[in-house]
């Protein structure tokens, strides 16, 4: 053989190989997804049938219907965890984005003093670990009376969500020209309205992912949760997740229903705000 | 003379600060003081005896607390180097593929959405020693004739535990190193080959220094949040059996909720944000290095 086509022979099996790799990575990321969805429609005897049964006889909801049918009949009160999480991660997101975008807008466009230790700072109290101050936090609204509110929750999570927030927006409002606002204010806007009416609207889609990403944390946080709440009064998914294991048997259909509940407003948004999410990151943390 | 008027950036920070020195810094500085005390939930008089630093001795004196320490350093070292290894290699992948990249991208965010506690949830699920699909699996392909006791076992349980920890945070790695990838200029990496570099030598001196700065950016993000592993932890073991998969996360909230000694689980909890605050500092003084270095040569 020449070696041209040797040459051919061995970039097919490159290609090949490349192929199969990539499709081996792509199943090993989707499958344990798809396992539950399909687990949350099969029936319980197909689920703990041995040997197992490979191909689904027969779909259902029923799962779903059991779930949203109340505490009574096998079900959990979904809905009102739902709800409560729905209210914490909504309004912990949109505080936690007011106040990022002050900080981030401090940092992207002011020089001050111990501005890169402040930096540090705010993110060391993220690392602390939910389950670590959980401890003086129960403490405290057990004192205060604020445990198993929304509104004990909420606060924990603005704090939580604040300082990645500002990173984000940091990073955001950086990709926007300081010119821009310069060229408004000259042409008699106060620094206000430069801010509102020109690098606002320019950091907006960024501005949305972060709040998505602040969202995303709220809504699958759980060291917090789990130890801030009690009842069905702040009660969030991911602790109503877990209900179905408090029994003696795991009712696995019911939590891979609960599961994909869970999954469903995640997955939507973070599709949404994929592209901005990257860009934010890396604009912020490398053009320092 | 005017009177004192605030910076503006301090303006704009001070309310990050204030909330967070609300919900952060004055909580931490109540722990730190009760965990000088036998404090108990059960006995609230107990926060107001002081008692030096007896936890601190009692800890560090304990066997139990060590090895849950040690595994938690083993655990975070081994999943996070692995992670950034896979990650790398994922993003190599998907770097070369020709067509659909933007699925691609879009699929390898999947696991980012996924609720820690989801996580640990679901790979409960595939490792369960009778129904998972794990298990079910190897004995369909006849690899094994004998449920695994995956869960069960102490080091295979820390096998199960670190594949779903890698499997939920490798996205993280492989989006932003994919992130640098294509931000990269061609020119290098032509002129390398031009120059007769092998491929991986192309890789080791001209990508590599190339991406190293999104691959430092990915870790510190990752340890902002180390303590994540604590939800799945929780989940699929809840430091069992018999304390074997006990991660100093676990060995807390069972010192504080179910002992209700929170004295000591505080004195604990220190060590736990110590570690964390660490792993931090060591990676964001690496990106800022990376940062100086990118701001040189771009």
């Amino acid at each position: 053989m020449d070696q041209n086509s040797l040459h051919r022979v061995r970039n097919k099996a490159l290609g090949i190989a490349h192929g199969v790799g990539l499709f081996l990575a792509m199943l090993v990321i989707c499958l344990p997804g798809i396992w539950i969805v399909l687990s949350s429609l099969r029936p319980t005897v197909e689920i703990m049938a041995k040997p197992p049964v490979w191909i689904p006889q027969e779909l259902s909801l029923d799962a779903y219907v059991a779930m949203f049918s109340g505490i009574g009949k096998g079900g959990i009160p979904v809905l009102d965890y739902f709800r409560n999480s729905l209210i914490v991660s909504v309004t912990s997101t949109v505080i936690a984005i007011a106040i990022g975008m002050a900080g981030g807008y401090a940092f992207a466009r002011y020089r001050f003093r111990a501005k890169s230790a402040m930096f540090l700072g705010l993110m060391l109290t993220r690392t602390v670990p939910g389950i670590a101050l959980s401890l003086p936090l129960f403490f405290v609204f057990a004192r205060l009376g604020i445990i198993d509110t929304h509104f004990g929750l909420i606060l924990v999570y603005v704090a939580l969500n604040v300082p990645f927030t500002i990173w984000l927006i940091d990073g955001f409002f950086r990709q926007v020209p300081k010119d821009l606002a310069e060229a408004a204010q000259i042409d008699g806007c106060t620094r206000w309205q430069a801010f509102w009416q020109v690098e606002f609207p320019l950091a907006g889609p960024g501005i949305a992912s972060a709040g998505i990403f602040a969202f995303l944390t709220s809504w699958n946080e759980f060291a917090l949760a789990s130890q801030l709440t009690r009842s069905i009064n702040s009660k969030t998914l991911p602790v109503g997740l877990l209900d179905y294991t408090a029994e003696f048997t795991i009712d696995w259909r019911g939590m891979c229903a609960l599961a994909v509940v869970m999954i469903i407003p995640a997955l939507t948004l973070t599709f949404i705000v994929q592209k901005h999410l990257v860009g934010g990151l890396t604009s912020g943390a490398v053009k320092g | 003379m005017k009177g004192w008027r605030p910076s503006p950036p301090l303006l704009l920070l001070l309310p990050a600060i204030i909330v967070l020195a609300a919900v952060v810094v004055l909580p931490l500085l109540l722990s730190l003081y009760s965990s000088f005390t036998p404090f108990r939930l059960t006995k609230p008089e107990t926060l107001w005896v002081f008692i030096g630093a007896r936890n601190y001795i009692n800890i560090l004196s304990n066997g139990d607390f060590w090895i849950a320490f040690a595994r938690t350093v083993v655990l975070l070292t081994v999943a996070l180097n692995l992670e950034m290894l896979i990650g790398l290699g994922l993003a190599l992948l998907v770097e070369k593929a020709s067509r659909g990249q933007r699925v691609l991208r879009t699929i390898m965010m999947f696991p980012m959405m996924f609720s820690p506690i989801l996580v640990g949830f679901q790979f409960k699920f595939m490792f369960n020693d009778n129904i998972g699909l794990v298990n079910n699996a190897l004995q369909a392909l006849g690899l094994t004739d004998r449920a695994i006791p995956w869960l069960i076992d102490g080091n295979l349980a820390f096998i199960a535990i670190l594949t779903a920890e890698i499997w939920s945070s490798t996205s993280v790695f492989a989006i932003l190193i994919l992130a640098g990838l294509l931000a990269m200029p061609r020119e290098p990496v032509e002129a390398a080959r031009v120059d007769g570099c092998t491929p991986w030598q192309t890789f080791r001196y001209v990508t590599w220094p190339f991406i190293m700065p999104f691959a430092s950016i990915a870790m510190t993000i990752r340890s902002l949040d180390v303590a994540r592993a604590y939800d799945i932890v929780k989940i699929m073991t809840d430091g069992g059996p018999a304390g074997r998969t006990e991660l100093v996360w676990t060995l807390v909230a069972r010192t504080a909720y179910s002992d209700a000694r929170m004295g000591m689980a505080n004195a604990m909890a220190y060590f736990s944000i110590l570690l964390s605050i660490l792993f931090t500092v060591y990676f964001y003084r690496k990106l800022a290095a990376a940062r100086t270095q990118i701001a040189a040569e771009w």
